[in-house]
């Protein structure tokens, strides 16, 4: 961009021939675009890494008064392994208690909670007993899909000897 | 009588001002940035769909669980930190300098045994990166539940919130959640960052 001169100075025409004076104003357009570039930057990264929390609320264990008991049939457990989920209704020590697995996927356990949610109504209740070599990040992903599905009732337990060799059974 | 002819202006501007503006708040922004507090290790928490804020108002005891099993303690409540310091040097026999105390108060994180507590803290923070391995859990020295116990001594509304890695096992998890209902606390945040809702 150049700079028009308007203040109309040099009539001096035909006279000693002067060096031409420089204009002492710079160009500060890509200047200004770098500086609101940064701006918008940092403004932008301050906020995006905020941690989030989800609330998790164990049972008092001193608290020995005796709460409304879960029907059976109400109840899905499900065993949160490194890459698949386990699960079954019932009892795990019945005979013709049925486990099955699937995958964290949104096909997944998440269609089986919804599915099972639709089909029982509110008093569903989520059992959570993950395994001894579930990640963190498993009980984590269980305790979303709860929230997602806008399941309010589930526990999570350590898992029992009676769930294990069930899947031991299984095969799966 | 001449025309009167509109005086040509000049197309560019002085810019001056405005840059002037910009560079002040690039300042800003640069000198109020808040750097992550530096982590002895290094915790990548799980995402999830919550969208609720880390509230620490009350103060905040934050149990980290890094990806090896690690655990860790933080706290941002310094009277409490203090407190929790003193009380835990006096049941382990620890003898504290004035110098331990300035280096305890200056690292972010407690992360070693009681044992290890002098040679810990008579080292700068930076440099003893390297003893910095974990606060004993197992039942046979629970030394988290001290810690625990002394902070929320000093400071009962403190809220306990858990930052575990997304690989981490989850019996440390399950260890920590043990330790913590021994002591009657039930209400825990965890802490993950944030990811899409799905539809």
């Amino acid at each position: 961009m150049a700079e028009i001169d308007s203040s109309g100075g040099g009539k001096k025409g035909g006279g000693k021939k002067r060096s031409k004076k420089m204009s002492t104003k710079i160009d500060m357009t890509p200047m200004v675009d770098l500086g609101f570039l940064l701006i918008t930057f940092f403004m932008l990264t301050t906020t995006l890494a905020k941690p989030v929390t989800m609330q998790l609320n164990m049972p008092d264990k001193t608290d020995t008064k005796e709460t409304s008991p879960v029907k059976l049939s109400e109840t899905l457990t499900v065993i949160p392994d490194e890459f698949k989920v386990y699960y079954y209704q019932g009892i795990p020590t019945d005979a013709g208690t049925k486990i099955d697995v699937t995958d964290y996927s949104d096909t997944g356990i998440r269609k089986v909670i919804a599915d099972l949610k639709k089909k029982i109504g509110n008093n569903f209740t989520l059992v959570i007993k993950p395994t001894k070599k579930a990640k963190y990040h498993n009980m984590v992903d269980m305790l979303d899909e709860c929230a997602i599905t806008g399941n309010k009732r589930y526990a999570l337990l350590e898992i029992d000897p009676s769930s294990e060799d069930l899947i031991k059974r299984s095969k799966k | 009588m001449p025309k009167v002819k509109a005086k040509r202006q000049s197309v560019s501007l002085d810019m001056t001002a405005m840059c002037d503006v910009a560079f002040l708040l690039l300042t800003f922004f640069m000198l109020t940035a808040k750097f992550r507090p530096e982590e002895a290790v290094t915790i990548v928490p799980p995402s999830s769909i919550s969208e609720k804020p880390l509230n620490a108002k009350d103060g905040m005891l934050t149990i980290s669980v890094s990806n090896e099993g690690g655990v860790y303690l933080a706290s941002d409540d310094q009277l409490g930190r203090e407190f929790m310091l003193e009380r835990m040097a006096s049941r382990y026999g620890v003898a504290i300098t004035a110098e331990m105390k300035k280096n305890y108060m200056a690292s972010e994180i407690v992360g070693y045994p009681a044992g290890a507590m002098r040679q810990v803290l008579n080292m700068k923070p930076a440099d003893a990166k390297k003893l910095i391995k974990g606060i004993p859990i197992d039942s046979a020295s629970n030394e988290l539940s001290y810690w625990v116990g002394y902070a929320k001594l000093s400071n009962p509304n403190l809220k306990i919130a858990i930052k575990g890695d997304q690989n981490s096992n989850y019996d440390v998890f399950s260890d920590i959640i043990g330790t913590l209902q021994a002591q009657n606390i039930n209400i825990f945040q965890l802490i993950t960052s944030p990811e899409g809702k799905p539809k």
